[in-house]
């Protein structure tokens, strides 16, 4: 027998002692089994996505290399091991998971912590990575896998982990190690896609993050696919307007300031750099009407408001117009 | 005396070589601020930002990084992942090993003997 056959029957022993004596529950697999989700292919099983074997302690950069080349990017354990292995923790942090994801120029996206989100994100074609705690609560062992299907017959999800490339766990497996972590799970999307269970607020900050991470192109993709689902969404607005000021597009970032400020007219900073890039087109009366609109709304930006206005107030002067 | 100036210099050159990278164009007011719900609070967390980045990449480098991976991974993590690791970087999860697996059994057994008695 070897040790993951011996410590699955030792899950599955204490699980069932757990259980019979009502120490723990696990309410998504009971929901699951209660009412199948509905909508969801029977079985899905994303075989495209790689395997990476781990070394010792190595399951972060391993797991990150599936999804990362699952999404159409080359990414090896050797080439992501300095950028999210930490020596002196002999492990990989969440946000540096998602860190590095960024830097491959995809957003990093918190997936909803249900088993259900899960299985609807396989549907659609999408691996998640899970941070899975392999001991107690008092003395965690963390690991990262990567779920690539299920089967809602067999009641089982289909996971690569540790120095497996293909495993069945049941939905009880996954959820009893999964619960510590808070159910946390990392999805890696291609610029423009958007998760079939995106929330509004969370898709716009990963993204936000991703612009932040320096990766703007990329981030002008998925502010336009959020913007198409949300159009009023102000991140996603004020986002694509920055981003294409960066990339030299003075036109579309008016436009999308612009876009903001009329779904969004109590918004000082939409103003203010609505007024900036106006400012930039040689626009200025229209600028200054939009920087004098800023400074009226005042707010935590009304420092940046004010100078906005002073420096087109001192063009205007200088240029006669 | 040397030793103190030295270590206030090092974190002044930290806090530069961090928080150059991350000056967007004069007159823009970046898309983290909207995205912050506390806007209240967006200037005075512009500060502390550039400081507990400098805060956490050098906790980094106590844990093993250069400075310039360590500058490098932490330009790719949002204010408030900065926030969060600048306390807890001992604490919070690392994963690692499926070695530990082998504890699971350990459990088991336990709850068996347990039940049995």
């Amino acid at each position: 027998m070897t040790r993951e056959a011996r410590a699955r029957a030792g899950f599955f022993v204490a699980l069932a002692a757990l259980l019979l004596g009502g120490c723990i529950s696990l309410p998504q697999t009971d929901a699951l089994r209660a009412t199948p989700p509905g909508g969801l292919p029977p079985r899905v099983e994303l075989e495209r996505v790689p395997f990476f074997e781990q070394d010792d302690f190595l399951c972060g950069p391993a797991t990150l290399a599936m999804v990362l080349n699952a999404a159409g990017r080359p990414a090896s354990v050797e080439s992501l091991t300095p950028q999210v292995y930490l020596p002196g923790r002999q492990g990989s942090l969440q946000a540096e998971m998602m860190g590095a994801t960024r830097r491959a120029g995809l957003v990093a996206y918190p997936l909803t912590p249900t088993l259900e989100a899960l299985m609807r994100e396989l549907a659609a074609g999408r691996p998640a990575i899970v941070l899975l705690n392999l001991s107690f609560r008092f003395a965690p062992v963390w690991h990262y896998a990567v779920v690539v299907g299920y089967d809602q017959d067999l009641g089982k999800f289909i996971v690569r982990s540790g120095r497996k490339p293909r495993d069945e766990w049941s939905y009880a497996f996954l959820e009893f190690l999964w619960k510590d972590s808070g159910h946390w799970a990392l999805l890696a999307l291609k610029p423009g896609e958007l998760p079939a269970t995106a929330r509004e607020a969370e898709f716009a900050a990963a993204v936000a993050a991703l612009e932040n991470a320096g990766g703007r192109g990329e981030a002008r993709e998925s502010y336009r696919a959020l913007l198409g689902r949300w159009p009023q969404n102000l991140a996603g607005l004020f986002g694509l307007g920055n981003v294409e000021y960066a990339l030299g597009d003075l036109a579309a970032s008016a436009a999308a300031f612009r876009r903001a400020t009329e779904a969004h007219p109590q918004s000082g900073p939409a103003f203010n750099n609505l007024a900036h890039v106006l400012a930039q087109q040689g626009r200025l009366a229209e600028a200054e009407a939009a920087a004098r609109k800023a400074v009226a709304l005042g707010g935590p930006t009304l420092a940046e408001a004010n100078k906005t206005l002073e420096s087109i107030l001192a063009k205007r002067t200088t240029s006669g117009r | 005396m040397t030793s103190s100036f030295a270590r206030v210099l090092c974190r002044i050159l930290i806090v530069c070589m961090i928080g150059l990278p991350f000056q967007v164009h004069a007159g823009l007011i970046g898309t983290d601020q909207v995205v912050t719900a506390e806007q209240a609070l967006a200037a005075r967390d512009m500060v502390n930002s550039v400081v507990s980045r400098a805060d956490v990449a050098s906790q980094l480098q106590a844990l093993g990084l250069s400075p310039e991976t360590a500058r490098d991974r932490v330009a790719a993590l949002t204010d408030g992942e900065v926030a969060k690791l600048a306390g807890q970087i001992q604490s919070l999860p690392a994963g690692a090993d499926g070695a530990g697996l082998i504890l699971l059994i350990l459990i088991g057994v336990l709850i068996w003997w347990l039940v049995k008695k």
